[in-house]
């Protein structure tokens, strides 16, 4: 085979890898939206699950779900932005460069690949029962912004990189001090990728099921009035669904609750994707 | 009438030795050159005078820097005021990615207005305004920008963000400026009009520039200083030091023949 076969057959190859990718994206979110839309109804985002005869929750709406899902993202985000973002700034600013700052880097990146459920288990001894939290809102929030908190440090670290060092020292030749330049330079200029990371990490929270079977998730809680009370969430009634025996309806709901699920999570990143736009265009260097 | 002096100046980066023992003392209202080949610690040199290897992990500085009687290497010294008092424009200019009015602005914006008394107070917004007019007048960039003070700092051309760099560090009312480089990202007749500023900037201003252009040595110059691998060599009125080197190794320099 001469060099140009050889070249068009990798490149056929690339296409077909392409191809691939491309079609399974179609063919999930489009199975998702045919099935799951025809449930959607006024009546399916304002009532709560009910049984049917058979004691299956198939009936009703995913109100409390729903409810229970906005509830821990609003929570995570409340809780992992600052830390997240703070956290980082903070060790790449004072100890970047430092051995102390490359080690504890190594750690966070690790952390990043520990599986859900290992978070989970942490979250339900400590958190749970250790301090105390109880099957609740709170524990569930905090075991998932813990669950989150390397992807907002990796990605605020890499956006906080991207910001040229010589803006850095302008800053701080005019007798800025460190805090200073954080907050008037390196976070404003570093916003849009920032923002990447803190959707993302949202996105992940919202979709998770196993920490929060394990911290406080439970059927047909009521809408939660306090930190302490335990929820509803949509990835676990999602899960509820597929275990039921009775498959034509349950599947259906499910359908239709992932549907909501994927809308969030793509309304979230639009949301990104605006705020993201309108950093670029203030800070362009 | 020396402004700054140094004595038995040493710095290390790990275990590169990068300054050697430099002892010179800069004359108050001069400008004076620092020239050498690339890699010899003029960056290095410069960057002690305010205190900017401060921020390099592993740097370490020994010796005395003495600016306006006090030794900025003290023990109690916080380099941010030390910073506060003496300006740097850098090789590349570095506006903020903000508006013209926003750069200049920035300095009196975070550390107030000095008062005759020499406390500062948190400036007015007219004030700001008067004091970005006066920067950006003082480094000859008023009337190419007097009408889009709004606009990006980018949307300068390289030349006149430069000058915007400087009037931005003229902003904090500093007694010293220095400069590295200041001109080696720009072309002719924005770096004629960068000299013309700095021989300009001298009646009121301790003016330390480092450069690798002979020329712009000679052209802008009172004193220059020769340094070869972190050694000061030669140190001594332009004129001298162009015409009759003492060294050889300066000689070899200046004639070309090394560099
Ligand atoms: N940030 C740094 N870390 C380690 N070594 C450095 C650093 N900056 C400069 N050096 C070293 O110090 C020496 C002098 O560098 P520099 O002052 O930048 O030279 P010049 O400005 O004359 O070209 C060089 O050997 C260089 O490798
Ligand atoms: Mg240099």
């Amino acid at each position: 085979m001469n060099r140009r076969n050889r070249e068009a057959m990798f490149f056929n190859l690339f296409r077909v890898c392409a191809l691939i990718v491309v079609l399974a994206l179609v063919v999930i979110l489009g199975y998702v939206l045919i099935n799951g839309i025809g449930k959607w109804s006024i009546d399916f985002f304002t009532q709560d699950p009910r049984p049917n005869v058979h004691g299956a929750l198939v009936e009703g709406g995913i109100l409390g779900p729903l409810v229970g899902t906005i509830y821990l993202m609003l929570l995570v985000m409340v809780i992992a932005i600052p830390v997240g973002v703070l956290g980082s700034v903070f060790l790449q600013e004072y100890f970047g460069g430092t051995r102390i700052g490359r080690i504890w880097w190594m750690v966070v990146n690790n952390l990043a690949g520990v599986p859900s459920i290992v978070w989970g288990l942490l979250g339900v001894a400590l958190l749970v029962y250790y301090l105390n939290f109880g099957l609740s809102l709170i524990a569930a929030a905090v075991t998932l912004s813990l669950l989150v908190l390397p992807l907002i440090m990796v990605a605020t670290k890499e956006a906080v990189e991207a910001v040229p060092s010589s803006l850095r020292e302008a800053s701080i030749a005019l007798g800025a001090t460190k805090w200073q330049t954080v907050r008037h330079h390196i976070l404003p200029y570093s916003t849009s990728g920032i923002l990447t990371g803190i959707i993302l990490s949202i996105s992940r929270a919202g979709g998770e099921t196993a920490p929060i079977l394990l911290t406080g998730v439970a059927v047909n809680a009521s809408i939660p009035g306090a930190l302490g009370d335990q929820f509803q969430a949509l990835p676990y009634y999602i899960y509820l669904m597929t275990q039921t025996t009775d498959r034509t309806q349950a599947y259906a709901m499910a359908y239709g609750a992932s549907l909501v699920l994927i809308a969030l999570i793509v309304g979230l990143n639009l949301v990104a994707i605006i705020m993201r736009n309108r950093y670029r265009e203030k800070y362009r260097w | 009438m020396p402004i700054i002096e140094i004595k038995d100046l040493n710095v290390h980066f790990g275990e590169n030795h990068a300054l050697k023992n430099v002892t010179m003392s800069l004359d108050k209202n001069q400008i004076t050159a620092i020239i050498g080949p690339s890699g010899c610690g003029k960056s290095t040199y410069i960057r002690c005078i305010n205190r900017m290897n401060d921020l390099i992990p592993g740097c370490k500085v020994e010796g005395e820097i003495v600016v306006d009687g006090s030794n900025i290497y003290a023990k109690d010294v916080d380099p941010v005021d030390i910073r506060k008092k003496i300006g740097m424009v850098f090789q590349k200019p570095n506006p903020f990615p903000k508006s013209i009015f926003e750069n200049v602005a920035y300095a009196p914006k975070i550390h107030g207005l000095v008062q005759k008394d020499g406390k500062s107070k948190k400036a007015t917004k007219n004030e700001l305004e008067e004091t970005v007019e006066w920067s950006l007048r003082r480094a000859a960039l008023w009337e190419e920008v007097k009408d889009r003070l709004g606009k990006s700092a980018y949307t300068l051309s390289g030349g006149q963000q430069q000058r915007l760099c400087i009037a931005r560090a003229l902003a904090i009312k500093p007694e010293i400026i220095l400069f590295d480089e200041p001109c080696s990202a720009l072309d002719p007749i924005a770096t004629a009009k960068i000299e013309d500023l700095l021989i300009d900037l001298k009646k009121d201003y301790t003016v330390v520039i480092v450069t690798h252009n002979m020329q712009q040595a000679a052209r802008v110059s009172d004193k220059t200083a020769y340094f070869y691998i972190g050694e000061l060599i030669e140190y001594g009125i332009t004129e001298q030091i162009f015409e009759k080197p003492t060294k050889e190794l300066t000689e070899k320099y200046i004639t070309g023949r090394m560099g």
